[in-house]
């Protein structure tokens, strides 16, 4: 870009497309936006930065009229407007390409194009639109083609399609890189770029990671426990202040950049045993032609994975590539078609409910509202959840004991809980997610899967994560640690297995692993 | 050594036991389609009935009966329809009480009134009659029949071609990315049940006011419930849907049947065996991974 571009952009046109004045939504007592004032320009992409639970989603939910504003007002083009329904914000030219939850996967590709329309189906006509709307931002797709077969990539281009053809003057993008590998989001951010240049359309950038936020616009805003902290033009702004105002206090991007979604400068060394020892040690995880089917489709392809005593090995890959299913498999939720687990040379019988368990080996779910916390249940008993014989006599479970045990876990684990009583789902994500750590730990496991152990937790939550993650496995103990976030992975393994569309198309150390390498690797190209 | 009489009486039974089954399963359908498990079918279908009966008995005409029992069936969708999806009261408790509520109610209702027998009139067509074997089976009928021959078609049209059917079928998979999308996925779901009130009201009143003439207690006798297993065994597609409830039919014909052709069996055995083979329809064909992903699911906007 040249200077002259950047300094048109620095000077905002006229009238903004979208002004927010004093926007407020309080959840009961919990306060999600506070007195948010925000103004979109057409011609600008405007980034929204901010920690998970800092109010973006919320702030964009109340523009998308799924969620009502408590108090303030909403100018669109100078004049004050209500949106009380998603159609309503459709009819103001709001479109927003959604982080989930927005095609209906059974469903063809135009078939999710028109829906929300209204009048007579006209299949033909649809089917052109989708074809003229992908010719002319370069966003290929087939109209025909189910959404269910498509790939993650594909179905980010449906979304923009399906917002574009619209003709929306305000795109709002929630998260859109979690799901893409680095060759989709750069064609992503080609096709903002041109919309907002070309089309003088506003674009409204929702994320947390810094590099992406840097990167992509033309002005920044941070969002901080529901109010608006911070804002500026991207280009009179970096990293350093960016993270300084979105955390609240002074962080060092050396030792805190992968929990920001920045690179780090250099991968930090994780234990003593590294990737030296790994052929000459027993793999405490060994993982032998894992093949999973769902409805049909092949989730997982004969996957071999081996994991030593002592190591971190990152699995890396971008969602939706099979590391879901295999941690599925890994927890005992779902029972593979073929292949096999073992556990320091033991296989395991996966028909066994608990057999993982009572092999050693320690699971932080995915999805730990689902499988990783009884929510509804106290701190105490969630913690002695899986080792019950040890704080039970013949017949019943002795209270004394269970607080013994949770009291202790607590204390070493750092659960922040007003008390061993309190249900789990009052807690912050950070402290559920040291309850299943500490439970998982406590039962002396030979080997942990963390399965995206950082998803949804704020930066002091990350950091403490990692530093525990890293304990255990210079503890001795076999750590996989699946995730999607680059960051995550080369910041604590030692090596890094790539998993592309349910294989592993590469395995390399850490030291050997560039951004390059890892991006050819996740688009399923041998590196 | 059974005549070719035999097989087109059995034949036709067959057909007048499907033709209440095949009006409900349409609506059954296309509720299901939308997400909207309607277990409240079978008190479709029985309010229906007696509602037609009692209409009929009071206007002195068959026709008005029927229209009441649609006017029944539709109520008792609207009913259901707001308290599950407007209150969000759990859909399966609602159809069971509704059921259990409707089957008390008429049985109370008949004892306490009596009523005129009417019937609506029967529609033969020439030339076709003459068929041998199906002839008479399928082209003399009382003439709420042939509207299956518009109101099947209808349904698929709507499911199927619809704007509204598009928008039915997104909210019966993903309801959440539905409303994100700007449909309204309760409002839907109210209007699939109403459809489908309509439909089962109508079977429920031709069982009634076309084929039997008279009302008596508990005369649907599960049939809502085998409505139900039909759309399963039709793995929520509609063609295989109506073969499910032809097949139903035809075992209810075979147990009224086999006593006139000599074939002596014990009666309350040969009641059981339309059910059973509802039964193993649905343990052989249900796991085929065709089930709208949110059957069932109440959906509130925010959760999740």
């Amino acid at each position: 870009m040249t200077e002259d571009e950047r300094a048109r952009e620095l000077t905002p046109p006229s009238a903004p497309a979208l002004r927010l004045r004093g926007i407020s939504k309080s959840y009961g007592p919990v306060v999600a936006c506070d007195a948010v004032d925000l103004a979109v320009h057409q011609g600008e992409i405007h980034g929204l930065l901010g920690e998970n639970g800092a109010g973006k989603s919320t702030l964009m939910k109340i523009l998308l009229g799924l969620v009502q504003r408590d108090a303030g007002t909403i100018l669109h083009h100078d004049g004050p407007v209500d949106i009380g329904s998603p159609q309503e914000a459709v009819a103001l030219g709001i479109g927003m390409v959604h982080q989930h939850f927005s095609l209906i996967n059974p469903l063809t590709v135009w078939e999710n194009v028109i829906l929300g329309d209204t009048g007579k189906i006209d299949k033909g006509a649809a089917c052109d639109q989708v074809r003229d709307v992908s010719q002319r931002y370069g966003l290929p797709i087939d109209p025909l083609a189910k959404v269910e077969r498509l790939s993650a990539g594909e179905r980010q281009r449906v979304e923009l399609i399906k917002c574009l053809r619209r003709d929306p003057s305000v795109l709002i993008l929630d998260e859109p890189t979690s799901v893409l590998t680095q060759a989709e989001s750069a064609e992503l951010f080609g096709v903002l770029r041109h919309v907002v240049r070309s089309e003088n359309r506003a674009v409204i950038l929702i994320s947390h990671k810094l590099a992406e936020i840097t990167a992509a616009t033309d002005r920044v805003t941070v969002l901080r426990k529901g109010k608006v902290v911070f804002q500026s033009a991207t280009a009179e702004t970096g990293p350093q202040e960016l993270a300084r105002q979105m955390v609240g206090r002074e962080v060092s991007l050396g030792s805190e950049a992968a929990a920001l979604g920045l690179l780090p400068v250099e991968p930090p060394r994780t234990g003593e045993s590294g990737t030296g020892k790994v052929e000459t040690s027993v793999a405490a995880l060994r993982l032998r032609g894992l093949t999973v089917t769902v409805d049909g489709v092949r989730v997982l392809s004969d996957l071999d994975l081996d994991v030593a005593p002592g190591e971190i090995v990152g699995l890396y890959g971008v969602e939706g590539n099979g590391q879901s299913n295999l941690g599925d498999v890994l927890s005992g939720l779902v029972l593979p078609d073929s292949g096999s687990v073992e556990i320091s040379g033991r296989p395991v019988d996966l028909n066994r409910p608990g057999a993982l368990h009572a092999a050693g080996l320690g699971i932080v779910p995915e999805d730990r509202h689902a499988s990783g916390v009884v929510l509804d249940m106290s701190v105490a008993e969630n913690l002695v959840m899986k080792s019950l014989n040890a704080v039970s006599g013949r017949a019943f479970v002795s209270r004394r004991k269970t607080h013994e045990v949770a009291r202790r876990l607590a204390a070493e684990f750092n659960i922040v809980t007003p008390s061993m009583d309190t249900p789990v789902r009052s807690l912050s994500g950070g402290n559920q997610q040291r309850v299943v750590l500490a439970r998982e730990l406590s039962a002396g496991p030979l080997v942990l899967v963390a399965a995206q152990p950082t998803h949804g937790l704020d930066v002091g939550a990350i950091e403490d994560m990692y530093r525990r993650l890293r304990d255990v496995a210079s503890g001795g103990v076999a750590v996989l640690l699946i995730s999607t976030e680059l960051e995550e992975v080369m910041a604590l393994s030692s090596r890094i297995a790539v998993i592309s569309s349910g294989r592993i198309t590469g395995v390399l150390s850490t030291g050997e692993a560039t951004a390059e390498r890892l991006g050819m690797l996740v688009g399923g190209v041998a590196a | 050594m059974i005549a070719v009489d035999d097989i087109s009486t059995i034949l036709s039974s067959g057909i007048r036991l499907t033709i209440p089954l095949a009006f409900a399963a349409c609506g059954e359908y296309l509720a299901e389609r939308a997400g909207a498990m309607n277990i409240s079918v079978e008190a479709m279908m029985l309010g229906a009935a007696f509602g037609s009966v009692a209409t009929a008995s009071a206007t002195g005409s068959a026709t008005t009966g029927l229209v009441a029992g649609v006017l029944i069936g539709l109520l008792i969708g609207f009913v259901h329809g707001n308290l599950s999806h407007r209150l969000e009261i759990n859909t399966f408790v609602i159809g069971l009480v509704l059921n259990a509520l409707v089957l008390g109610l008429t049985s109370y209702l008949i004892t306490v009134s009596s009523f005129e027998s009417h019937q609506v009139s029967q529609v033969s067509i020439p030339w076709l009659r003459d068929i041998p074997l199906i002839g008479h089976p399928l082209f003399v009928e009382r003439w709420p029949v042939y509207l299956l021959i518009v109101l099947v078609p209808l349904t698929w049209w709507l499911v199927e071609r619809s704007r509204w059917g598009l928008e039915l079928r997104a909210v019966g998979e993903q309801p959440q990315a539905a409303d994100v999308t700007g449909i309204r996925v309760n409002l839907r779901r109210r209007q699939a049940l109403l459809w489908c009130g309509a439909l089962a009201g109508l079977g429920g009143a031709y069982l009634a006011v076309g084929e039997v003439g008279s009302f008596n207690q508990n005369m649907t006798a599960g049939r809502g419930y085998i409505v139900i297993a039909a759309v399963i065994f039709g793995a929520w597609r509609l063609r295989r849907t109506l073969i499910g409830c032809a097949l139903f039919g035809l075992a209810d014909a075979m147990r009224l049947a086999l006593p006139a052709l000599g074939l002596t069996m014990n009666s309350q055995l040969l009641v059981v065996a339309p059910y059973l083979l509802a039964l193993l329809a649905m343990l052989f064909f249900a796991n085929q991974n065709r089930e709208p992903r949110a059957l069932g699911q109440p959906f509130e906007r925010g959760s999740t």
